[in-house]
C-alpha cells in the first residue's frame, strides 16, 4: 500500500529526513518510535503533503500512485489521512459545516452523492458519542477552546468520518487522560480492517498494550534505525533509545 | 482650481433649479437649514486628500462626474431585485432611486408587501400611521403633515454636523426623501424595521441624498436596517444621512448593508446621539463601490451609555471602502466596544479610520477598539489607524489592528481533510467574517450578509 526509499526533507536548510526507507501492506498496523526531534511529525507531514518542506525520494507511492505529484487535498481525498500531533484551531468555523465538507469532497472524488444534512448529522453523532464528545463539541469552532484530549478525539472523529485507507495518526495518545487513552484506542481498533492501514506515531508503551502493531519503527535522526516485532516496544520502554546507534554523520 | 469652481457653479445652480421642488418648501425652518447647508457646501467644495479626514480616499471621479438630481423615478425594478426584496418584511419602506416608493413599502408588521400588480383593488398601502407605537413614514411625507412637521423641526439637521463636511451639507441642502423612524416611549418594537434604498442606475450618472431620522424614545427597544441595492449597476451617487436619537434607557440595534454597484459611489453619513443610559449597537456590512465611504459618528451624551460598533468589509477589484468612526465619549462611565474586521482581494482598498475621543468630564471611560484585516492579494491594500484623543485621566481605552494573510497551517489543515485551495480559503475567509455575521440578530441582515459573502466567492460582484 505505502512504499517509501530513501525519502529526505528538509527545511530552512535543515535537513530533518535522511533516507527513510519503509513499506506497509493493506491491513497492517505500524507504530513509529523515536525521541523528541528525531523527525516523526516531519514524516507524518511530508506524507500527507506538507508543502514547506524540500522533499526528495526514490520511490514514494500510496497504492501505486507516486505521492511527489498530488497536493495534499488529492491524498487525502485518495484516503490518506493524518491525525495532527498538534490539531489547528479554526475560528468561526462549526466543527459539523467542517467535517461535512471534508466528507463530501472525498465523496464527491470517489463518484458518491453528497450525504444530505440529515444523514450526516447521525452519523457524525453516532462516531462522536463513541468517542465521549457530545453536540456541542460538533457544533463549536473546529478545535477552538478544545482541551488537548478533545482535539485528540476530534482528529479520530475525523478519521472515522472519512473512512481512510490510511490513516497516520500522530501521537494521538499524547495528553489523553486514562480514560480518554481507552476510548481513543478502541476507536482506533474499530477501524482496522483487512484493507486498511495504520501508522501510529507514538512515545509509549501504553497506546500498544491497547493496540498491537505488526511492526515498530525506531526513527533517529531522520531515518528508521530498527524495526521490530511489538517487543521492541518493551525493549524500548526499559532501555530508551541510547543503545540504538546513531547513523553515520548524525549527531545525538 | 477651476475644476473646483466648475463643480460649485454646477451644484449651485442645480440648487436654484430644484429648490423650489424639495420637500419642506416653504417652511422657514426647512429653507433656511438647506440654505445654510447649501451656502456651507459650496464653500468648502468637496474634500481633497490634504484632509486627514480624506487622506486615504479621493474623491476626484466623483468630482469629475455631474450627477443630476432625481425628480422622478422611470427605470422599473428587475424580477431578480424583487424577489430580493421580499427577504426583508414590513414594516418597511423602499426607496427607488432616492424616492419613496408606496408601492413596494408597508406598514403591517411581519408580512412582505405586495407588489403593484398583485395588489388587489389598489387597496392603499398603511403608511404614515402609527402603529404599534411605530411611526414610519417617508421624510417627504412627513414634512407635508404640519403634526409630524413640529417634531422634525426639534431633530433634523441638528444632529449631524455641517459645518466641516461637505457631503452631509451636500445631502442636507438637496435631500429629496428619506425616512421618519419614530418609536414611541417604552415601546418594545419586536419586528426590525427595513429601510431599503435601490438605485437604478439608468441613464445618466444621478445622484440621491437619503435623509433619514431615527428618534427612539425612552425606554424603546427597536432594530432598523438600512440596505443600499444596486438594481442593474451603472455609475451614480448615494450620498445619504441618518441621524440616529436614543432617548434615555432606550436600545438600538442599527445595521447598515451596503451592496453599491462596482461603478457606484456611496458616501454616507450615520450620527448617534446616546442620552443616559441608552445602548447602540452596530453592524455595518460593506461590500465596497467605485468608492463607498462609511462615516459612522456616536456621541455617548448621557451616564452609562453604551455603543458597539462591528463592521464587515469584503471588497475585491477595483473596489475602494472607507470605514471612519468616531466615538465621542462626552459623559461618565459610558462604554464602547468596536471591532471592524476587513477582507480585501484583487486591487482593493480599505481604509478603517477609529477615532475616540474622551472629554474631561468623561471619566470611568472604559473603550476598546479592533481592527482585523486579511489580505488576500499582494495588490490589496488596507489603511487602518486608530485616532485617540484623551482628556479624562481616569479611563480604559486600548486598541488593536492586525493585518495579516490566510494562515497558511490552516489550510493546510483544511487540504489534509480534502478540501482545495478555493474552498479551504472560503472556510477561513467565512469562518473570519463569521464574527460578525453571527453577531447579527435580524435574520434578514445575517442571511443576506451569508448570501452576499457567497456572491463574492462566486465573482458575482464584481459583475455587478
Ligand atoms: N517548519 C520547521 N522549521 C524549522 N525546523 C523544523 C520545522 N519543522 C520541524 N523542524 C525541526 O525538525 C526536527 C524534527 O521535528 P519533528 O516535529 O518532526 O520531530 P518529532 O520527532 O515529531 O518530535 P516530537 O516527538 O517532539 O513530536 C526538529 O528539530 C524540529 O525543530
Ligand atoms: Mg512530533
Amino acid at each position: 500500500m505505502l512504499r517509501i526509499r530513501n525519502l529526505c526533507a528538509s527545511i530552512d536548510g535543515k535537513q530533518i529526513l535522511r533516507g527513510l526507507n519503509l513499506d506497509v501492506n493493506a491491513g497492517e498496523v505500524h507504530a513509529i518510535m523515536g525521541p523528541n526531534g528525531s523527525g516523526k511529525s516531519t514524516f507524518a507531514q511530508v506524507l500527507a503533503g506538507r508543502d514547506i518542506y524540500g522533499v526528495t525520494a526514490d520511490d514514494l507511492t500510496f497504492e501505486g500512485r507516486n505521492l511527489l505529484e498530488m497536493p495534499a487535498e488529492l491524498r487525502a481525498r485518495n484516503g490518506l489521512f493524518l491525525a495532527f500531533q498538534y490539531p489547528v484551531e479554526i475560528p468561526g468555523v462549526s466543527n459539523l459545516y467542517f467535517l461535512r465538507s471534508a466528507v463530501n469532497a472525498v465523496r464527491a472524488h470517489r463518484g458518491l452523492p453528497e450525504l444530505d444534512a440529515v444523514d450526516f448529522l447521525s452519523v457524525a453523532r453516532t462516531h462522536a458519542q463513541k468517542l465521549g464528545l457530545d453536540d456541542a463539541m460538533l457544533k463549536r469552532s473546529v478545535n477552538q477552546g478544545f482541551s488537548g484530549g478533545e482535539k485528540k478525539r476530534n482528529e479520530i472523529l475525523q478519521m472515522m468520518m472519512l473512512e481512510p485507507r490510511l490513516a497516520i495518526l500522530d501521537e494521538s495518545d499524547s495528553g489523553l487522560d486514562i480514560d480518554a487513552l481507552k476510548i481513543v484506542a478502541d476507536g482506533i481498533n474499530a477501524m482496522r480492517h483487512p484493507e486498511r492501514a495504520i501508522i501510529l506515531v507514538t512515545h509509549y508503551q501504553r497506546l500498544l498494550n491497547y493496540i498491537a502493531p505488526d511492526r515498530v519503527h525506531v526513527l533517529i535522526g531522520g531515518s528508521i534505525v530498527r524495526s521490530g516485532t511489538k517487543e521492541l516496544a518493551l525493549e524500548l520502554e526499559q532501555r530508551g533509545y541510547s543503545w540504538l546507534e546513531q547513523p553515520a554523520g548524525v549527531e545525538a | 482650481m477651476s475644476a473646483v469652481m466648475t463643480e460649485q457653479n454646477i451644484y449651485a445652480t442645480q440648487f436654484s433649479e430644484i429648490a423650489g421642488r424639495l420637500p419642506g418648501r416653504g417652511l422657514a425652518w426647512v429653507d433656511r437649514l438647506r440654505k445654510t447647508a447649501v451656502e456651507r457646501f459650496l464653500d468648502l467644495g468637496l474634500p481633497t486628500t490634504r484632509l486627514e479626514d480624506w487622506k486615504f480616499t479621493n474623491v476626484a471621479p466623483i468630482r469629475r462626474l455631474t450627477f443630476r438630481p432625481v425628480n422622478q423615478v422611470n427605470a422599473s425594478i428587475p424580477q431578480p431585485l424583487r424577489s430580493q426584496l421580499d427577504l426583508f418584511p414590513s414594516p418597511r419602506l423602499v426607496f427607488v432611486d432616492g424616492l419613496l416608493d408606496r408601492k413596494l413599502s408597508g406598514l403591517a408588521f411581519g408580512t412582505t408587501p405586495p407588489f403593484a400588480e398583485e395588489r388587489a383593488n389598489g387597496t392603499p398601502p398603511n403608511l404614515g400611521g402609527e402603529f404599534l407605537g411605530l411611526h414610519l413614514a417617508g421624510l417627504s411625507d412627513s414634512l407635508a403633515d404640519p403634526n409630524q412637521a413640529a417634531i422634525l423641526e426639534s431633530h433634523l439637521g441638528r444632529y449631524a454636523e455641517t459645518s466641516d463636511r461637505a457631503f452631509a451639507a451636500w445631502n442636507t441642502g438637496f435631500f429629496a426623501d428619506g425616512a421618519c423612524v419614530m418609536i414611541s416611549p417604552g415601546t418594545i418594537l419586536t419586528h426590525p424595521v427595513h429601510l431599503v434604498f435601490i438605485s437604478t442606475g439608468a441613464g445618466e450618472p444621478r445622484a440621491t441624498y437619503p435623509r433619514n431620522l431615527i428618534l427612539a424614545g425612552e425606554r424603546s427597544q427597536v432594530a432598523v436596517a438600512e440596505v443600499f441595492l444596486s438594481a442593474s449597476g451603472g455609475v451614480y451617487l448615494t450620498n445619504a444621512v441618518t441621524e440616529i436619537v436614543a432617548g434615555a434607557g432606550a436600545t438600538i440595534d442599527y445595521y447598515k448593508m451596503e451592496c453599491e454597484s462596482a461603478g457606484g459611489f456611496h458616501v454616507a453619513t450615520v450620527k448617534a446621539t446616546l442620552d443616559r443610559d441608552a445602548s447602540l449597537t452596530s453592524h455595518s456590512i460593506s461590500f465596497g463601490a467605485a468608492l463607498a465611504r462609511n462615516d459612522l459618528r456616536v456621541a455617548l451624551d448621557g451616564e452609562g451609555s453604551q455603543c458597539t460598533l462591528n463592521g464587515l468589509f469584503v471588497v475585491d477589484g477595483q473596489r475602494l471602502v472607507d470605514n471612519h468612526t468616531e466615538i465621542d465619549h462626552r459623559k461618565p462611565h459610558a462604554t464602547s466596544r468596536e471591532l471592524y474586521k476587513g477582507v480585501l482581494a484583487g486591487h482593493a482598498q480599505g481604509v478603517f479610520n477609529g477615532a475616540i475621543i474622551v472629554r474631561k468630564d468623561a471619566q470611568k471611560t472604559d473603550a476598546l477598539q479592533r481592527s482585523r484585516n486579511l489580505l488576500l492579494s499582494e495588490n490589496a491594500q488596507i489603511n487602518t489607524k486608530p485616532q485617540l484623543e484623551i482628556r479624562a485621566d481616569d479611563v480604559r481605552c486600548a486598541h488593536g489592528a492586525t493585518i495579516g494573510q490566510i494562515d497558511r497551517e490552516s489550510m493546510f489543515y483544511l487540504k489534509s481533510r480534502g478540501l482545495d485551495e478555493r474552498a479551504a480559503r472560503q472556510i477561513l475567509i467565512r469562518g473570519f467574517a463569521a464574527e460578525i455575521i453571527e453577531g447579527i440578530r435580524v435574520s434578514s441582515i445575517r442571511q443576506q450578509s451569508e448570501i452576499r459573502l457567497g456572491e463574492w466567492f462566486e465573482g458575482k460582484l464584481e459583475a455587478s
